[in-house]
Formats: structure tokens, sequence, C-alpha cells
């Protein structure tokens, strides 16, 4: 039974209701019937960048079309059978084996079915809408309403997708292809056949969503090789290098297009003979995303460096980031505002006073209240340096000080364990939301009865009517 | 006169910052914005109601428990959710219900969060008057 998801269509339903039902409403207003349609752009452009559709647009296509076009030079090092595949979208078939075509350039329409396809590489993937799509290296593409992870090589899996409204079923899958490439399609043209016996067993095959799928020994590589291109202080790099990953799979869903491009196939993009249209934008959105990922960096790299430039103000690295310099410029700004705050006050001020000395204490004293317990040691080592001769008066002062902040923290801390619990039990990314008929308990059995419910799991959207649930607490 | 519980998914979300990013550009009003989110909360009810067949079943262990203003919230772990086409395994889940049953207290969710009259009188007078028409 093909497994038909009914998310995107109810989504498409209710945003043309609610479209139709502001019409009414933005004329009264006296706004531009262009607002709307802006309105429903935008609206329609964000489900669809999230994870919640896959194949948001797709049900609008009754039968997608992908017309497999072969490079010449495939034709020899291919065995498979000739074939002209057409199946109607919605039947059920069994599984291909390939979908090639011993005739260079030749075409094949196939419709997915939603079984798994093996596609070799050096295939190109032609829509009905007429977005192209190379895949590099040979794919099993299936169809499941499953999750992420991808069944294929692991090495040299850049997957993008052009960012294009309407989404075939395809698209995460495909891949760039040069034709320097050729050649290694001949060793791992072995391997797809060893994939597909293996993988046509299994039931739940997966298959990628939208998502970037570069193994995370890539991801590291990339990262550290964008960052070491630019000229830095060494000592940042390591944390950037950790902060990274992260950022990369949030950025996800944000960015239309996907990230995570190797050094190599940077270069990749500008060949390509087969690649039209989208090309020019897929370079601006590699780039974009770049910046924007290196943008993300920067700012957790500052906001993890201010700390400790705080704590060793003389020992600023000198960088040529513009907001490094900012931060320079600030930390010292704020050593003046102490140092102006000191002299302000009575005591502070170059009157005559009978004991320099003492003059200096009180600085000193002041000074080391306005900053934080983590600074004394550095301020403690000016203080010295500056009076020696009431060195046994500040130590002593330091020390009550020092002592008693840090007597205090682990007091503290205690007191914030149960908040965390519940501030991190309820953040998380799969919620329910929905309406009870009737929630039941019999001591630590708890039956729930739902109704009307929209789940999200891990950025996935899916719907149902009814929900029986049992849990014990 | 329907739950503005659905606001926060993917969709409501979406919708929300598409008017938000109309009101900043001004091309239309908050107000204009709030009626659209009232549309939205209508339609995506009457949607789920009407519009949505399946049943799903799910198993696991109950973390916490939260019951306040007609609304249960739960935390479950190691959940399993068993659709008969599929499998789906979550090791957290949160569950926010509202009332499904009775029709006052989805006016008076509604009530409280629309109309911002209210808490305005309530805080100055200590009291305000509704003409409730369902």
């Amino acid at each position: 039974m093909a497994c038909i998801n009914p998310v995107p269509k109810l989504y498409r339903s209710v945003i043309e209701d609610v479209i139709e039902g502001a019409r009414h409403l933005f004329a009264e207003e006296g706004v531009e019937e262009q607002v709307l349609k802006d309105l429903k752009q935008l609206w329609e452009t964000k489900v669809l960048q999230s994870k919640a559709t896959e194949d948001f647009f797709r049900n609008s296509l009754h039968s997608p079309l992908f017309t497999l076009q072969l490079p010449h030079s495939l034709h020899q090092t291919l065995q498979s059978p000739t074939a002209s595949l057409v199946i109607p979208a919605g039947r059920t078939l069994p599984k291909f084996t390939t979908a090639e075509l011993g005739t260079s350039n030749s075409r094949a329409n196939l419709t997915f079915s939603g079984y798994p396809i093996h596609v070799p590489a050096g295939v190109t993937l032609q829509t009905a809408s007429g977005h192209l799509y190379k895949v590099n290296v040979p794919i099993m593409v299936t169809q499941t309403s499953g999750r992420a992870s991808i069944l294929q090589h692991p090495v040299q899996q850049v997957i993008q997708q052009l960012g294009q409204p309407s989404v075939p079923q395809l698209n995460p899958c495909c891949l760039q292809a040069t034709t320097e490439k050729a050649q290694r399609m001949e060793t791992v043209l072995q391997q797809p056949t060893i994939l597909h016996s293996g993988t046509e067993d299994r039931k739940h095959l997966e298959k990628a969503t939208s998502d970037t799928l570069v193994p995370p020994g890539n991801e590291h590589k990339i990262a550290s090789e964008a960052l070491l291109s630019q000229p830095e202080s060494s000592q940042y790099i390591g944390l950037p290098g950790v902060v990274f990953p992260p950022q990369v799979s949030q950025t996800d869903s944000n960015v239309e297009p996907v990230v995570s491009v190797s050094a190599s196939m940077i270069q990749n993009l500008h060949g390509g003979p087969l690649f039209k249209g989208p090309q020019g934008t897929r370079d601006q959105h590699v780039s974009d995303v770049q910046l924007h990922l290196l943008k993300n960096r920067k700012f957790e790299c500052d906001s993890v460096k201010q700390p400790r430039n705080i704590e060793e103000p003389s020992s600023l690295p000198v960088s040529e980031k513009g907001s490094n310099s900012q931060m320079d410029l600030s930390i010292q700004v704020t050593d003046d505002d102490i140092n102006e705050i000191i002299q302000i006050d009575g005591t502070g001020d170059t009157s005559s006073n009978d004991e320099t000395g003492s003059t200096r204490d009180v600085d000193e004293n002041e000074f080391l209240g306005i900053i934080d317990a983590g600074d004394l040691k550095v301020l403690e080592e000016e203080a010295d340096s500056i009076s020696n001769e009431d060195s046994t008066t500040n130590s002593s002062d330091n020390e009550d000080s020092q002592i008693d902040v840090v007597e205090e923290d682990p007091l503290n801390s205690g007191d914030d364990v149960s908040e965390q619990d519940m501030s991190d039990l309820f953040d998380t990314d799969n919620v329910i939301v929905c309406q009870y008929d009737k929630i039941h308990r019999s001591k630590n059995k708890w039956k729930f009865y739902l109704k009307d419910g929209i789940m999200c799991f891990g950025g996935r959207d899916y719907v149902f009517a009814r929900a029986i649930g049992d849990a014990e607490w | 006169m329907a739950y503005q519980l659905y606001r926060n998914t993917t969709l409501g979300n979406s919708l929300q910052e598409s008017l938000d990013e109309l009101i900043q550009s001004q091309q239309i009003t908050p107000q204009l914005a709030l009626q659209v989110l009232l549309q939205f909360d209508k339609a995506i009810n009457s949607a789920l109601a009407q519009r949505v067949r399946n049943r799903v079943n799910f198993r696991g262990s109950l973390n916490t428990y939260r019951f306040c203003d007609n609304v249960w919230t739960f935390v479950l772990n190691d959940v399993e959710f068993r659709e008969v086409t599929e499998l789906i395994k979550v090791d957290k889940v949160k569950i926010v219900a509202c009332d499904g049953k009775s029709k006052l207290s989805k006016t008076t969710f509604f009530f409280k969060e629309v109309y911002p009259l209210v808490p305005v009188l309530l805080d100055t007078y200590g009291f305000c008057i509704l003409k409730v028409v369902i």
C-alpha cells in the first residue's frame, strides 16, 4: 500500500483557506492584493523550507517525471540492461534494479513510485519542471516517511539542494558531478551492486531529507579549512572547531541551500557542463552560506573570547578583525571608566592626603570591589606592585573578599539544580499540540485519549485525528 | 471561537513570521495580522476536525504532568508512536493538550488571549463584564 503523506495536502488547504478568508480583511483595511500574495508566498516558502513537509509541492505535480540522461562515457562501463521505464505514481511496483539506458544521452521517463531506485553515478536527473540534478556517486533513492540518514558511500557525499520551489523526491540525493569524476565511477560502480542487493531486502530504507549529510569527519575538516584561510591568532581556532558542527546542523532549517561544501567541491561548482540556470544562484547560495557560517563562527568566537580578554587585558592578541579590535577598545574603555569612577570619589581624588599609601589602598579596594572575583588575581599583582608598604593589609583584605566569593559559589550553585532540569526538560524538539478527550490515571498508569493533533518530531510534522496512549509515571 | 493552540506549530509559526515581516515593512498593521491569525485558528481547527482521519497509538513513560487552566502538559520519555503505516520513536516528547470537549473553556481561552482590553480592565478595575455569545 502506498503511503501517502497527508500533511502537505492539509497544509496547502489550510493556507488556501486562510488566504481566502483574509482576502476580505485585507480589502476592508484597504491593503493591496499584492500584499496578500506576498504573504502567501512568504508563508509557503517558510513551510517548504522547514523539514515539516518534505514534498510540499509534490502533490501539485500529478506525476513527477525524472528524465535520466547518461553521459556518453558511462556507456561502456555500465552493465545494466537497457530499459525504458515509466511508472505512474502511486502504483505499487517492486523495486527497480537500475534505471540506466544503454545508449548515450537517451532518456527514460521515470516517475517515482516510492520504491527504492538505484541510480548509478553520472546520471543527470531532470524533473518535469526542468531542474537538473546530477548524481555524482551511485545512490539508492527511496521514499519512505522515515527519517534522515543516508544509506550511501561515506566519502564525497555532498548533497545540494537547488532550492527551487518544486522540490522533487530525488532532490536530497543529488550530487554534483564533473567529467573528471568519470574515472572514479568505474571503481565505484562495483559498490552499488552490492549496496543494491544488500539494501533491497530492508524494509525501512532511509532517505535523505533536504539537509546536509556530510560525515562528521568532513565537517571538521571543512570548518578548519575554512578557518585556516583566515590569518589569525591561533589560540582561537580550536574554538570554532568545537562550535561549528552544532551550528551547521542548526542552520540547516534556516538556510535554503544546504551547507557544508567541501573545499574540493567548491571548485567543482564551476565545472559541470550540464548545469544551466541554477548554477549561478547556487554559487551565490554556497558563498552566502559560507559567509553566514563564518559569521556565526566569528560571533561564537567573540562571545567566548570576551571573558578571557577581561582576565588578560595586557595579552590581547592584535587581530585584523574589526570586531576584535572593537572588543579591545571596549575593554580599555571599561578600565578607564573604573579609574574615572574611583577618581571622582572624594577619597580617590588627587587632593592632598597625608598618606598616599592609604589612598592607594582605598583605590585598590574599590577597584577590587567593582571587578569580579575572577580578576582579583591580576589586579592583586598590580596592587602589590603599586604599594608594597601596605601589602599585608591589601592581601588580607583581598583574601577576605576572595574567600567570601569563593565560599558563596558552591553554596549558590546547589540551588539551581531543579531549575535547570525543568527548563531542559521542557525544551524539546518533539512537541505535540492537540486536544484531549479524556485523561485517565490509575495509580501510576496513565491513559491518554487525544484528538486533532499536530506532531512535530525533529522538525517533521505529522497529524492525527485520534491518539490513544499509555504511559507509566 | 477556536483554540490558538495551533499557532505554535510549523504552519502557525511560519505564518506569524511572515506576518511579522510584513509588519516590519509596514505593509500591514498589527491589527490586520491579528485578524489573519484568528482566521488561521479557525481554518486549522476545522481542517484538523474534518480533513484528518488517521489514528495513532503511543506508549512511553511519563516524566512529568501538569494541569493548569484546563490545559494538560506532559513530558514523556522513550515513546513509540504507532500508525498503521509506520513507527516513530522519540526519546522525549512534550504534549500540550487543551480541553477537547468543553465549549466554555474554549471561549475563555479565546478571550484571555485575544482581547487586549480585558486584562487591562481587570487590572484597573478588578472586574470586567463580557457578553458571551456561543
